[in-house]
Order: C-alpha cells, then sequence, then structure tokens
C-alpha cells in the first residue's frame, strides 16, 4: 500500500512538473517551486523506484502534455508556457531513451513532419512537434522547403507513419496540394495531417488530407484517432 | 537617414532606440495580460521566467540587426482605384475591396520596404535547434514585433516627407491582408529598385530576410489614417488585434 502511494505521489509530482514546465532541480521557473526536484530528477526517481517506464510515460508525461494542449486551446496558456512545459517533458524523456532504444518502450507510431517547398516557416511546426512528441509520439523532421520527394522518401523509410505538412503562405499552401497528391499516389494509406495560418479544414478537404488542426492538441488528438496503426 | 536615392526613392537606418519595443508590449503580444482574442477566458500574468527572459534579450537586439527601410513616392497620375483593385505605373493590384475603398482618394502611392535582417532569425534557428525552445521563440517574437516598429516609423517619415505639400497618408496596407494576395509581392517588388534595402523575394513570395515588411501607403490630401485598421482586418486571431487595444507609451 505504502508503495502504491508512493508510486503515485512521484507520478503525480512528475505530470505537475510537465504541466508547470518545471526543468530540475536548478531551474527557478516557476518561482512557487524553487529549489524543488523538477522532470529531470523526478524521472530517474520513478525508474530508480521500479516504476515501469511505460507508466512513466503514459501516466504521468503524455497526461502532463495532454492537459497543456488543452489549457493552450482554451487560451488559458500561450506558446511560450507550452515550450516550457515541452522542456521539462524533454528531460524527462532522456530517461526513458534507453528503454526506446532497447524497444522495450514503443512509441504510439511515427510522424513525419515538414513545412512544404517553398516556405521556410519553421516555428509553428515546431511547436506542433514538440506537443505531438509529449503525448508519445516519434517525430522525424524534415525542416523547411520540404519537396515531395524528400516526403516521399521519408514515408518510404517509416512504413506506416503519419504526415504532417506545414505552410504559412497562401502562395506555399499550394504546395500542400502537390505533396498531398504525390504522397497518396505512392502510399494510398498514409494518413495526411495539415496545419498553418492560412489552411483552412475545408482547404484540407479539397487537398485529399485526411485531417486538418488549428492547434497541436487538434493534431494530437487526429493522432490518437486516425494515425494509429490496425 | 541615408537619403533620397534615383527616382524618387528614399532609404533610412534608424537605430533600435528611434523605435518603440517594449516589455509591457511585448508581453501583450506573447499573449499574457489579457492579450489575445475577446473570448479569453483567462487572464494570465506573465511567467517571470517569460518576462525576464524579454529583458535579457532586448539589450542583445541592437547588435543583432542591420535595419534598413525606404520607400518611394511613385508619380503622380500613375495611380488609378477601382472598386477592388488599383493600378500603378502601369502594374495591376487585385488589393480586393476592403484595401482599395481606403486609398480610393490617393493623389499617388508610396510602395515601401522594411527590414531587420537575418542575425535575429539566425540567432532563434540556434535557440531552438539547441536545446532552449522558450528563449528561441520569444527571440523570433521580438524581432518580429522590431519590424514592425520599423514599419511604424516608416510610416511617420513618409508622413514627414508629404506633409510639406499639404498631404496627408493612409495607414499601411501589405499583400496577404485584407483580401490581397501574398502573390502580388512580385508586382509590389516590381514599383522599387531591385533588392531595394537588401529585401529579395522568393518563387513563393516570401521576403528574404523573413524578418521584412513590404506594402503601400496612400498619399493625398483627402486622404486619412486611421488609429487601427483591425476592424476591417479578416485575420481574427492574429496576435496584433486591438479588440483589447495594447498599451501605448503613455500606458506602459
Amino acid at each position: 500500500m505504502e508503495n502504491t502511494v508512493s508510486t503515485n505521489e512521484i507520478l503525480d509530482s512528475l505530470q505537475r512538473c510537465i504541466e508547470r514546465g518545471k526543468v530540475n532541480n536548478k531551474s527557478p521557473h516557476p518561482p512557487d517551486m524553487k529549489g524543488q526536484d523538477g522532470a529531470d530528477e523526478l524521472a530517474r526517481k520513478a525508474l530508480d523506484t521500479g516504476i515501469p517506464p511505460q507508466d512513466v510515460l503514459s501516466k504521468a508525461l503524455v497526461i502532463g502534455m495532454q492537459h497543456v494542449g488543452e489549457r493552450f486551446r482554451n487560451k488559458e496558456i500561450f506558446v511560450p508556457d507550452v515550450l516550457m512545459s515541452a522542456k521539462a517533458m524533454s528531460a524527462a524523456m532522456e530517461h526513458l531513451k534507453p528503454f526506446f532504444e532497447s524497444n522495450a518502450l514503443k512509441h504510439r507510431g511515427t510522424v513525419v513532419m515538414g513545412t512544404v517547398l517553398g516556405d521556410l516557416h519553421d516555428i509553428g511546426k515546431k511547436i506542433v512537434s514538440m506537443v505531438i512528441e509529449g503525448a508519445g509520439w516519434e517525430v522525424v523532421d524534415l525542416g523547411t522547403d520540404v519537396s515531395p520527394e524528400k516526403f516521399l522518401n521519408a514515408v518510404a523509410q517509416h512504413p506506416g507513419c503519419v504526415v504532417g505538412l506545414s505552410a504559412l503562405l497562401t502562395t506555399t499552401m499550394i504546395n500542400m496540394e502537390t505533396t498531398v497528391r504525390h504522397i497518396k499516389a505512392q502510399h494510398p494509406g498514409t494518413k495526411i495531417i495539415v496545419g498553418g495560418a492560412p489552411v483552412t479544414h475545408d482547404f484540407a478537404s479539397k487537398i485529399g488530407a485526411d485531417g486538418y488542426s488549428p492547434d497541436p492538441q487538434g493534431a494530437v488528438e487526429f493522432l490518437n484517432t486516425r494515425g494509429l496503426q490496425s | 537617414m541615408i537619403g533620397p536615392t534615383a527616382n524618387d526613392t528614399y532609404v533610412f537606418s534608424p537605430s533600435f532606440s528611434d523605435l518603440t519595443v517594449r516589455r509591457e508590449l511585448l508581453e501583450k503580444i506573447l499573449g499574457y495580460k489579457g492579450g489575445g482574442p475577446p473570448d479569453h477566458a483567462v487572464r494570465a500574468g506573465t511567467p517571470a521566467a517569460v518576462s525576464n527572459l524579454i529583458e535579457e534579450i532586448l539589450p542583445e537586439v541592437p547588435s543583432r540587426i542591420s535595419v534598413r527601410c525606404g520607400f518611394r513616392i511613385l508619380p503622380v497620375g500613375s495611380v488609378s482605384v477601382a472598386s477592388d483593385s488599383l493600378s500603378c505605373n502601369g502594374v495591376r493590384f487585385t488589393t480586393g475591396a476592403i484595401i482599395a475603398k481606403r486609398l480610393r482618394a490617393s493623389t499617388t502611392l508610396a510602395p515601401f520596404v522594411a527590414t531587420i535582417g537575418s542575425q535575429m532569425e539566425d540567432w532563434s534557428r540556434e535557440l531552438m535547434a539547441g536545446g532552449d525552445p522558450v528563449k528561441g521563440f520569444i527571440v523570433d517574437a521580438i524581432a518580429s514585433e522590431t519590424v514592425e516598429q520599423v514599419a511604424e516609423w516608416l510610416e511617420k517619415r513618409v508622413a514627414e516627407h508629404v506633409k510639406p505639400r499639404g498631404w496627408n497618408i493612409t495607414n499601411r496596407y501589405s499583400p496577404g491582408y485584407c483580401g490581397w494576395s501574398v502573390a502580388e509581392q512580385h508586382e509590389l517588388f516590381s514599383l522599387l529598385p531591385e533588392r531595394f534595402c537588401g529585401v529579395s523575394l522568393t518563387v513563393s513570395s516570401l521576403m528574404i530576410p523573413i524578418k521584412s515588411v513590404s506594402g503601400v501607403i496612400g498619399l493625398g490630401p483627402t486622404v486619412k489614417r486611421d488609429a487601427s485598421i483591425c476592424s476591417i482586418c479578416d485575420l481574427k486571431d492574429c496576435f496584433r488585434r486591438q479588440d483589447d487595444p495594447l498599451p501605448t507609451v503613455e500606458e506602459a
């Protein structure tokens, strides 16, 4: 019983560190948690205590980032808060890396992300990528100005992956259509989600994308419902 | 001021101290203290970590920007405005009705460009890649606001320049807003000297350096400049939307 309580306490504290963006013991943010252990120490502690890595991931980290995504969608917190949480998540994930490498722990799936050809905007895609990683997915970030050929190569290298396309200009979002057409022609089963300031649900439907989201949490919801391999 | 150049163009290099880039304004742009759309559910205070980062970054900005901005006064009689388009020097722009209506009384136009160079975007990219996404994002936000303030500063210079003629100015309007296709950046840039202020365009109309602003300002004796143009803009989630006005210099 005592062990169960202790386990729950560690996981709850870890989840709280993710939600508040508390990276480690030395980080001054947030001020009311100054001097306390952060995601870094608590993830290590959880594993050392014998909590299964899968529980650390699914019962603390993923739930924490899910709450962050929901609060961001509700405009209760803003991009810097999301990024502070992502940083805390990243510190905790470092301790889970060996388990992913040994296949003891598996990602929910792989998402190939990229900003389409002709567009150099990167930050929005990076923020979405961080939240997706926080939901337990592996992200392969192809960067910006990504040609359809580069997306095709990445899809071939990561069978079963989902593709995320980003664009910030009306002149470049039309390149999403070309990319979607190429991917669907060569890999018809591949699910594709699109996003970016000028992109709409109607546009996504028109170009044959499977999903659209105006925010990172919507992308996670799409992945967790339609992106999972059956 | 660098001064007038050929074809009635004028180029300037204001310093960072000439611009109004303040922590309070940046916090609001980032979403805190009641920023954001009118349906804002929670009026969140700015985390100290964010305020501290802004204070840490701001002193570094002057050494990481290369500000250039300028405008051209097109010849009187070269501009004609229709209900949803306008022509200048034989170049036609489909601006949409919203912008055309506000430029209709113009005697002529001043196409303009403003940039802060590429160092801030390089810095942001390095921070994002180097494991400091929060600072990288704030550097990017400060860069965006700085170039907006350069455009704001340039607007005042245009107003001063045309005042002796008894002319006023309109607000500035840019391709990509209010129904004016961003693809028409190429036509806009055709009215300016090549690589004006060091800014060029990609095939997809993206300005390089990215932290640049371009557009036109209407000039004439009867045109007017509104305090805010947010009410005519269709970008309801724009980070600069002033349904909840940004603090003025006096308030901050």
